[in-house]
């Protein structure tokens, strides 16, 4: 039988090869897509080479010299084509190095990039032999990583790290701070717009002036905190300022009289910005770019520092320009989308696995958050707002995330707009709910008007510029490996007979359900003491390990204090981290399955089902069968979300108890990035009848194919499984997969808005789309060269299909297309 | 009061205004050939076999001793088991065995729906009654529509038309919005092909339109290879609603998507061609209102 399929737009474009050359960025964007990213030494180098120079000095006033040393030596680029300027590394596509991290291993990481499953790079044998030489041995014993390591007591270890030289994650209690120097992160780009670095600068000068000559903290914290600030300000006017020397001599060698007026603009341009404020919306823009760019130098923040609220930083400039007839829309979506270009050149480089595996298809957020409310709680929706969405429709590069806010009163136009952009089918945008994270936001101590004027930065983030102090990543933790170690008591298929978790009883022991999730909640809240205590030791150790001068002079509170962002404590601050829970469906249904099978109906005994587990279900179909058809969450099926909620409820009582110590909130949180399938990498056979070894559950979405209700039954296993009582809540990400047919036309607009009303009225946190046929993604697989630009919604981002690896390309295959009746 | 109900299917997009969950009644008075859901037709609670789903080749014995699957024809089965078909299906853990209705009273039904309320809130989207055909189970259907109105959900039905008509008036009577079905137009083809005459159909259509001018009307007809697949048959159609008032008319188009259902039950699929012409299909959908 032939079925007529619906095809989305970007469906459609792949079909008949219709690609962007006829606009600037397309015609940029043709020189590097597919191209295998090559890794620049240049900020490894030069930061290695400060740093050796600089020993024994303030950390802050160390990063601040390392900068400027960068900014007076790296290369610059001014690029055919561009009306953007600036990139920090080569041609193409580049990733660039954080020795201060993983320089310990970067010697051996190195040698495996190129051939590594997830995310591979190239470098050159030149740059790799400068790094196994140069960069590399001045690191070892350095590091944050090291250090970190060698904190951690030995109980905890184990749930950590694997026996071995680089240390590689064991996946159970993953720490993530070593891997990035913070998490994601958002400016006030208002700041630097509005005064400029020369603004920043007599800031700190005026500081400095007012400092106590006779304080001991003064002098030791303040005036080297202030000092660094200055010398990071030079250090940016200067980098730009070399790029505008080399426009205009690119502009002197140009034949092409308009190109040539191009390159006097943008030389211009630079010369001004992010020295002086912003004059128009050019120069707005240049200047963010500039400051966004060099905050890539600065850190590796995880996932990048987020481009913020765009669509209201920028629209004084776009509209003071329009009312000169100075832009048109055209013009300004020129612009923006030749910082789209520049963006998407940019990798972010993870050397360890893990960190590759968590961010595949070469993840990086920086992203752009549009419409939502105005510091005084009105809707904020503008003419940027639409050209952003725009954008998004007729260039859907995967670069930058497009993150809108949505509220009760957003604007039907908006909403209407934002369906219309889902349904192109590249997966942007993502959406946010103000309805539940404001509220949480003034739960955790914010004023009104900073929690409206919110920002998505990152997977699922929010956050207030000005008031967020907490920089440290925190754990990724396994709770489905909690759940094999309540089966083999306390022991995973994975690592043999090594006892890791707590012996909790072999399965012939338990007598009843309640006796079994008794003894999983015990793993759980083991698991749970662990992250804790990492926790405890990656707060005491960051800020003897990173410093950021430039994020901390676009800080309110760190300018006040004179203090920098890392410090454990910054008064006034609100310390937002989490912890992530990985494998929730996989838990939920496992249990579900362990309640009904076994205890409530008896049709098989525990251990019959672990010995069809340690099989993984071979030979063993009936009780794979049987434990596959019982509730599972996902379904709006009370069974399964009765025990989801209670999960949740546990950990969010521990987090509310302990978290306290640590002196931030460190909130639960579903948002697995990529991870759930290197984590279940280490998970063997599960009771919900899941494989060994094949990817968990992702974020808040149900099990890979267990969800048989529809899509509304996701969202409402959602909303009941949530502990709307406990403000100890962060970021659940929720993947919904529809074919194309079920967004058809006008009325299948007006249904989508429908949709996203519902979700906001249930106040759920997330809400990300794809709208694909199956069919597509089959065979993008078995074609790779005929889908290169297929876009994928993976986990709070989208990424070209055809650069993630088979295990992940097969888990978005098998999350559950939603067709209508 | 209890009915029996054969699937409740939430986010439904095609079958009325909004977001809808649709809730199937068993039992239908045609018997239409090219039926894409024949589990709907007998009132009463059938069993269905999947011997594609069966995994006794497997190992797999939980059926043991309520029934045997060697040599299992599902049509012999159903007659044998009537009475115990839940405990039938409840056994099978591959899905294989399944039984296609269940008993519900208006209340559950009703939870069910309104589980999805907030996806109907701000469209037009609700309650969509459904078939088989909705009204056999007359005085059931009724008490569902009165339940949904008491707890202000809005609602739809989808009718053959041939039902009691005084069970369609009171439906009428609660209902926001109507999918009504015409097949064919010629009395004598419509008992060939649905086992019915169309008088009855016919009438109940006029008393909607003459007793229930406020409520919407949307007209369907399945157009089917070698039934009604002609500019004669649907431009009669046509014809006879144009000048009417508060009405919209669609073609559905011919699919096989219920034929494997036929073999899960143990029946045999009509013979007939796969598709209706593009071109000719082209043509007749000129006639859509």
């Amino acid at each position: 039988m032939s079925q007529i399929k619906e095809l989305s737009p970007q469906e459609l474009r792949i079909q008949h090869n219709i690609g962007y050359g006829q606009k600037r960025a397309g015609r940029i964007l043709e020189g590097f897509q597919g191209s295998r990213p090559v890794i620049d030494i240049e900020r490894g180098k030069y930061f290695t080479e400060s740093f050796k120079q600089t020993e024994g000095q303030p950390l802050v006033l160390r990063w601040a010299k390392a900068l400027y040393s960068y900014a007076q030596n790296a290369t610059v680029y001014v690029d055919d084509d561009q009306l953007i300027a600036g990139r920090a590394g080569r041609e193409g596509r580049y990733g660039i190095l954080y020795p201060e991290l993983d320089g310990d291993f970067l010697d051996e990481a190195i040698k495996s990039l190129p051939e590594r499953e997830s995310s591979p790079f190239d470098i050159t044998p030149e740059d790799a032999d400068y790094i196994i030489n140069e960069i590399s041995p001045y690191w070892k014993g350095k590091t944050f990583h090291e250090a970190l390591a060698a904190a951690i007591p030995e109980d905890t270890r184990k749930y950590t790290y694997n026996n071995d030289s680089e240390l590689s994650s064991r996946f159970i209690v993953n720490e993530t701070a070593s891997f990035r120097s913070s998490i994601q992160w958002v400016h006030d780009y208002e700041k630097p717009l509005h005064i400029g670095f020369n603004g920043i600068k007599r800031e700190a000068q005026e500081k400095l002036a007012e400092l106590d000559e006779f304080s001991p903290v003064d002098n030791t914290e303040k005036r080297p905190f202030l000092e660094a600030v200055i010398i990071t300000a030079d250090a940016i006017i200067l980098w730009a300022q070399r790029h505008a020397e080399l426009a205009e001599k690119k502009a002197e060698a140009e034949t092409d009289e308009k190109r040539k007026a191009e390159l006097l603009e943008i030389a211009r341009i630079c010369r001004k910005v992010p020295a002086e404020p912003a004059g128009s919306f050019y120069e707005a823009v240049q200047s963010q770019w500039f400051i966004q760019l060099f905050s890539r130098v600065e850190q590796k923040t995880g996932t990048i520092i987020s481009n913020g609220r765009m669509d209201q930083y920028l629209y004084p400039y776009y509209k003071a320009d329009k009312e000169k007839g100075l832009i048109n829309e055209d013009r300004a979506e020129e612009l923006l989308e030749c910082v789209w270009v520049a963006m998407a050149q940019y990798i972010d480089l993870y050397l360890s696995k893990a960190g590759g595996a968590f961010n595949e298809g070469y993840a990086h957020w920086e992203a752009v958050t549009i419409g939502g409310q105005t510091p005084d709680g009105r809707d904020a929706v503008n003419e940027l707002t639409y050209i952003f969405l725009r954008s998004k429709r007729e260039f859907p590069l995967n670069y930058p995330d497009l993150a809108a806010r949505i509220h009760t009163r957003s604007p039907e136009k908006y909403l209407y707009e934002v369906a219309e952009t889902i349904k192109d089918g590249s997966g942007f945008p993502k959406l946010i709910n103000d309805d539940e994270v404001v509220p949480l936001l003034l739960a955790k101590g914010a004023q009104f008007e900073e929690a409206y004027d919110y920002s998505v930065s990152g997977c699922a983030e929010c956050r207030m510029p000005n008031r967020d102090t907490y920089t440290s990543p925190c754990a990724y933790i396994n709770f489905a490996a909690a759940l094999e170690m309540t089966v083999y008591n306390g022991k995973m298929l994975k690592y043999g007979d090594e006892v890791i978790g707590l012996q909790t009883g072999e399965a012939e022991d338990f007598e009843s359900f309640d006796e079994f999730l008794e003894a999983y909640l015990r793993q759980q809240k083991n698991f749970m003491k662990h992250a804790f205590i990492q926790q405890h030791e990656i707060i005491r150790l960051r800020a003897e390990h990173f410093a950021s001068p430039l994020g901390s002079s676009l800080h309110k509170l760190c300018m006040e204090q004179q203090k920098d962002i890392h410090s454990p404590k910054i008064e006034g601050g609100i310390d937002l981290g989490y912890f992530e829970f990985i494998g929730y469906g996989t838990v939920i249904d496992s249990l579900a399955a362990i309640k009904k099978v076994v205890f409530e109906d008896k049709r098989i005994t525990l251990p019959q089902l672990r010995e069809a587990m340690e099989h993984d279900f071979e030979g063993y179909e009936p009780i794979r069968a049987l434990v596959t058809s019982a509730p599972a969450y996902g379904n709006n099926d009370s069974y399964a979300d009765q025990i989801g909620k209670r999960l949740d409820r546990e950990l969010l009582e521990f987090t509310k108890k302990y978290s306290k110590e640590l002196g931030v909130h460190l909130d639960l949180r579903y948002v697995p990035f990529t991870s759930n399938v290197p984590f279940g990498k280490v998970v063997s056979a599960t009771p919900n009848g899941r494989r060994a070894y094949v990817p968990l559950s992702d974020g808040s979405s149900a099990s890979q194919g267990a969800d048989r209700n529809g899509p509304t039954a996701i969202l409402l296993s959602n909303y009941a499984t949530k502990n709307y009582d406990y403000r100890n809540r962060a970021a659940r990400l929720l993947n919904i997969k529809l074919s194309p047919q079920c967004v058809k036309g006008e009325e299948g607009t007006a249904k989508l808005v429908d949709f996203i009303k519902a979700w906001r009225d249930l106040k759920l946190w997330h809400l990300q789309f794809n709208i694909i046929n199956r069919e597509t993604l089959i065979k993008a697989q078995q074609d790779p060269d005929a889908y290169r630009s297929l876009l994928v919604r993976v986990a709070g981002y989208s990424a070209y299909f055809c650069e993630l690896s088979k295990d992940l390309q097969d888990d978005i295959i098998s999350r559950t297309e939603h067709g209508a009746v | 009061m209890t009915g029996t109900v054969f699937n409740i299917q939430p986010y439904s997009l095609h079958d009325g205004p909004g977001i809808r969950t649709i809730v199937f009644l068993k039992g239908c008075p045609l018997r239409c050939k090219w039926c894409s859901n024949p589990e709907s037709q007998s009132p009463y609670p059938e069993v269905a076999f999947d011997r594609e789903k069966c995994i006794a080749d497997k190992g797999c014995r939980f059926c043991e001793g309520v029934c045997q699957i060697e040599g299992f024809s599902p049509s012999e089965t159903n007659a044998r088991l009537k009475g115990r078909c839940q405990q039938f299906c409840e056994v099978c853990p591959s899905g294989a065995l399944t039984v296609y209705g269940k008993e519900m009273s208006p209340e559950q039904i009703l939870d069910r729906v309104e589980a999805d309320s907030a996806f109907y809130s701000h469209g037009k989207g609700g309650l969509t009654l459904s078939g088989g055909e909705p009204f056999m189970q007359g005085q059931f259907a009724l008490e569902i529509l009165r339940e949904a109105k008491r707890r202000r959900i809005s609602t739809a039905a989808e009718t053959c038309g041939f039902c009691d008509t005084e069970v369609l008036r009171q439906a009428a009577g609660l209902l926001d919005y109507v999918l009504f079905d015409i097949k064919l137009l010629d009395s004598e083809r419509h008992r060939l092909h649905t086992g019915v005459p169309n008088e009855l159909i016919l009438s109940n259509l006029e008393m909607l339109f003459s007793e229930f001018p406020e409520l919407h009307k949307h007209i369907r007809t399945p157009v089917i290879p070698t039934v009604n697949d002609s500019l004669e048959d649907i431009g009669a159609i046509s014809r006879f609603l144009s000048g009417r008032e508060n009405y919209s008319y669609e073609l559905l188009p011919y699919h096989r998507f219920g034929t494997g259902k036929y073999a899960l039950l143990g029946r045999g699929y009509a013979d007939i061609p796969e598709k209706v012409d593009d071109e000719l299909m082209a043509e007749l959908k000129k006639l859509q209102v």
